[in-house]
């Protein structure tokens, strides 16, 4: 069951993970000259997307995929953490717990994330939805690499 | 209809309290997941119970703090205020986690 819940954990957060990557580079290429100039490129394609439409998707799958990172996280505890102490690998249960509190910082982040991707904040806000975003795919990413590091050193 | 929650207040809020309940160890409740109980935050350690997990009791402690200053304060002062400089306070409270967590990684450079 655990491992189950594992699996679509990771699969929820490469959903995720994709979506605030596919939205970041949008955004961040949303300026009028380079959205002209590059639409024939590979990159150009990727960022002429409706940024907007990705923030309800976002939000859900973070809640849904960190609901489901909660409830593994008893079983992290006792059978992998322990055995991580034993074994004098610090580094990697300070990993989980940065991993962790980042985790739970986004979490609370959501409601300016989904503040500043409404469309009368475009202007005025600005700067608040790059950075923001890339915020929150910063913790995805890094969240997702570290979860992937430690379950190779020890597996639920 | 315009909410009564104020997301902006919300998040910064949450970002600003989650960093100091993360230092004071200052979650709403403790869960011990050998035994699979709940207690206070307040309430002593329980013996023998194996290893406390304080990460939920630390979002909730962050949240309620959160909710209850995002009902009293209002959106359009904070975001006018602080436009453009909101994400200060995420990347602050990232920030303070990695130092707060020090202790784990000063294996690597003894």
């Amino acid at each position: 069951m655990i491992t189950a819940l594992l699996i679509l954990h990771g699969l929820l957060a490469v959903a995720l993970l994709g979506a605030l990557t596919h939205q970041l580079v949008a955004v961040l290429r949303s300026g009028a000259a380079v959205a002209a100039a590059g639409k024939s490129t590979f990159l150009g394609r990727y960022a002429s997307v409706g940024q907007c439409g990705f923030t309800t998707a976002v939000v859900v799958l973070y809640i849904v995929t960190l609901v489901l990172g909660a409830l593994i996280y008893p079983t992290y505890r006792i059978d992998v953490r322990i055995p991580f102490e034993e074994m004098m690998l610090y580094w990697a249960v300070g990993v989980f717990e940065v991993k962790e509190h980042w985790g739970g910082i986004g979490l609370g982040v959501l409601p300016l994330y989904a503040y500043v991707w409404r469309p009368q904040q475009a202007s005025s806000h600005r700067r608040d939805r790059v950075v923001v975003t890339a915020l929150l795919t910063f913790i995805v990413w890094s969240d997702f690499i570290a979860g992937h590091v430690l379950n190779n050193i020890r597996g639920l | 209809m315009e909410s009564r929650i104020s997301p902006v207040v919300f998040a910064l809020v949450y970002c600003i309290v989650y960093a100091v309940v993360l230092a004071f160890d200052w979650p709403l409740f403790n869960y011990y997941p050998q035994v699979g109980e709940f207690t206070w935050g307040w309430t002593p350690k329980l013996e023998g119970a194996g290893p406390a997990m304080t990460w939920y009791g630390l979002m909730a402690t962050a949240g309620a703090v959160a909710l209850l200053a995002a009902l009293i304060l209002r959106d359009k002062v904070v975001a006018a205020a602080l436009r453009n400089w909101l994400w200060l306070f995420p990347l602050g409270a990232m920030l303070a986690c990695v130092y707060f967590m020090r202790i784990f990684f000063r294996q690597l450079f003894i």
